[in-house]
C-alpha cells in the first residue's frame, strides 16, 4: 500500500480518535457508536450485501485501517468486504441481550453490520467507531444503503478545514484564544459525576426510554415554552442536571458540565458521508441553579446565545486543528481534565435529531423502533443520546456497570421523565 | 436582503436540490431549519444587516420562511 491511498484524519476525527484511546486503554472496546433500527419484517438481505459491497467500492474509507504516518493518523483502505452478520433472537428480550453482546465485543474493524431476526421482524445494528463518521454521517450511510440513487451520495473534503481555509490567520488566532479563554472558564468549576466506581472491568449496559406522540409533542412544547425555537437541546441537558440533582450525584462537586456538539453538516444534504464534521458546545450551570427549575433554563439559553454571538462555536474549529499535532495522551489531558484534576464532563450527549424513513421504510421495511448507543470514557461512564423518529421520542442511556449504580439510574430516568413532562413539584 | 439570507441559509444550513424553487414564503423549519441553525442565521443577520434581533423574539413567525425573517429584520432595523 502505498501513501497515495491514505487518507488524512481531519481534526475533528482526531478528537474522536483521542477519546477512542482513552476508551481503549481503560480496557474497553474504543469509541464505537451504534443506531439500532427495530424493523416490522426482514428486509432483502442479499440486496443489502450488495449494497455494502457497493459502499466499499465508492468509499474505501468504510473498512479501512487506522495508521500513524508521522505525527499524524491516516486511514489505510484495506478493500476489506463488509459482510453482513446474521444472528438469531428468541424473542425482545433476547434481541436485547445480543445488541449489548455485541456491542460489548472488541473490535478491531472500524464500521459492522448485523441482522438480528426476531421472532417478527427484527433489528439492524449499524455499529462504528467515531473517527470514521459522526451520527449524522451514520444517517446518510443509512440512507444511501437504501437509496434509489445511490450515485448521488459522495465524500467531499472536511467541512472544517473548508471553514478554517475561509478565514485569515488573524481570524483563527483571534477565536484559538478565545476558545483557550472559554476552556479555561469550564475547567474552573468542579463538575459533578455519576460514577459510584471508577476501577475494574466495565461493562456496557443500556437502557432505553420511548415516549409516544402525544408526550414527545408535550415535551416539544415544553422546550420551546421554557427554552425557546433556538434551545431544543438545551431543554434535555437541563432537564437531566435536574433529574441528577434530584437523586443525588454520586460524585457531589460544585456543578455541573456538559459538552455537546453542533454539526457543520447542512440539514438533508447527502454529502459529505464520511468524517466528522462537529464542534463543541458546554452547557455549564452550578448546583445551586439548577434547583431552580426556570432560572436554569434561562441561564442555559443566555449562555447557549452568547457563546453563539461571541463565536465561540466556530473558535473550537482552529484549536482542534492545533490539537492533531498533540500526542493522544497530551490532548486527551486537555479535553478532559479541570484545574482540580477531575474528569471535566458529567455526562456525554448528543441529540440526533429528528429520523424518519417514511412510508417507504428501511429496504420497504417500516422502521419501528430506534436504539442508539455508545462507549464513552470512565469517568463520566454514561451517555444519554437523544433521537426523534417519526416524531416520538427516543432516549437511550450507555452506562458502565458496575461503575454507575443500576438504581441510581434507574431512579435518574425517572426523574428526567417528570422533569421532561414536567410533572414535578416546583 | 432576502437574496442574502437564501444564499446564506442554503450555502449554510439547509441542503436543497434546487434553491432557486425555493420560495419566499416556504416552510424553512419544515426544510430542516434546527435549533442550532436558528442561532447561526440570526448571527449572520446581526452581523449583515447591523441589526439587534432580541432573544425574546426568536419565535416560529419571525423565521420560519424568508419572507417573515424579512419582515422581522426590518422591524428590528426600524427600531435601532
Amino acid at each position: 500500500m502505498t501513501a497515495a491511498t491514505s487518507l488524512l484524519f481531519n481534526p475533528a476525527d482526531y478528537f474522536t480518535y483521542v477519546l477512542d484511546q482513552e476508551i481503549r486503554k481503560a480496557g474497553m472496546p474504543g469509541g464505537y457508536c451504534g443506531f439500532a433500527l427495530q424493523l416490522a419484517g426482514k428486509p432483502d438481505l442479499d440486496k443489502l450485501q450488495q449494497r455494502l459491497d457497493l459502499l466499499v467500492t465508492k468509499f474505501p474509507k468504510a473498512s479501512a485501517r487506522i495508521e500513524r504516518q508521522g505525527k499524524r493518523q491516516v486511514w489505510i483502505p484495506t478493500g476489506q468486504r463488509i459482510e453482513l452478520e446474521r444472528h438469531q433472537a428468541k424473542d425482545d428480550d433476547d434481541t436485547g441481550r445480543l445488541l449489548v453482546e455485541i456491542f460489548n465485543r472488541h473490535e478491531s474493524r472500524p464500521l459492522t453490520f448485523h441482522w438480528i431476526a426476531g421472532p417478527t421482524g427484527g433489528t439492524l445494528l449499524l455499529n462504528w467507531n467515531h473517527p470514521l463518521l459522526d451520527a449524522r454521517g451514520a444517517k446518510i450511510m443509512l440512507d444511501f444503503l437504501t437509496a434509489e440513487q445511490p450515485e448521488r451520495f459522495e465524500d467531499s473534503a472536511s467541512l472544517i478545514e473548508t471553514k478554517l481555509a475561509q478565514w485569515s490567520l488573524w481570524k483563527k488566532l483571534k477565536l484559538l484564544f478565545k476558545a483557550k479563554r472559554h476552556n479555561d472558564e469550564a475547567n474552573r468549576s468542579d463538575s459533578c459525576l455519576p460514577t459510584s466506581v471508577e476501577q475494574g472491568p466495565q461493562k456496557l449496559e443500556l437502557k432505553t426510554r420511548n415516549f409516544d406522540a402525544e408526550q414527545s409533542k408535550r415535551i416539544a412544547g415544553l422546550a420551546l415554552q421554557h427554552t425557546g425555537l433556538a434551545g431544543r437541546t438545551l431543554y434535555y441537558l437541563g432537564c437531566f442536571m435536574r433529574a441528577m440533582e434530584r437523586v443525588g450525584p454520586p460524585h457531589a462537586r460544585t456543578g455541573y458540565c456538559i459538552p455537546y456538539a453542533f454539526n457543520l453538516r447542512r440539514q438533508n444534504a447527502p454529502t459529505p458521508v464520511f468524517g466528522n464534521h462537529v464542534g463543541c458546545l458546554f452547557a455549564r450551570a452550578p448546583r445551586e441553579l439548577v434547583h431552580d427549575r426556570k432560572a436554569l433554563f434561562v441561564h442555559l439559553l443566555k449562555q447557549h446565545t452568547q457563546v453563539v454571538r461571541d463565536e465561540l462555536d466556530l473558535a473550537y474549529l482552529p484549536l482542534m486543528r492545533l490539537g492533531q499535532w498533540l500526542t493522544p495522551s497530551r490532548y486527551a489531558r486537555f479535553l478532559r481534565k479541570q484545574h482540580s484534576g477531575n474528569e471535566l464532563s458529567s455526562l456525554w450527549f448528543s441529540d440526533i435529531g429528528d429520523l424518519s424513513w417514511g412510508a417507504k421504510g428501511f429496504l420497504g421495511i417500516p422502521v419501528t423502533g430506534l436504539t442508539m448507543m455508545c462507549w464513552m470514557t470512565l469517568p463520566p461512564g454514561l451517555a444519554l443520546l437523544v433521537g426523534q423518529l417519526d416524531g416520538k421520542l427516543s432516549l437511550s442511556y450507555s452506562y458502565l456497570s458496575p461503575a454507575i449504580d443500576d438504581v441510581w439510574l434507574d431512579a435518574v430516568i425517572a426523574a428526567m421523565d417528570d422533569e421532561l413532562l414536567e410533572n414535578s413539584p416546583r | 436582503m432576502k437574496d442574502k439570507l437564501k444564499n446564506f441559509i442554503f450555502s449554510e444550513l439547509i441542503y436543497h436540490e434546487d434553491p432557486a424553487s425555493f420560495g419566499d414564503d416556504d416552510d424553512l423549519l419544515e426544510a430542516g431549519l434546527d435549533s442550532m441553525g436558528i442561532m447561526r442565521l440570526i448571527m449572520f443577520a446581526e452581523k449583515e444587516f447591523g441589526v439587534t434581533l432580541p432573544d425574546t423574539e426568536i419565535e416560529p413567525d419571525n423565521v420560519n420562511s424568508l419572507n417573515a425573517l424579512h419582515r422581522w429584520i426590518t422591524r428590528a432595523g426600524r427600531r435601532q
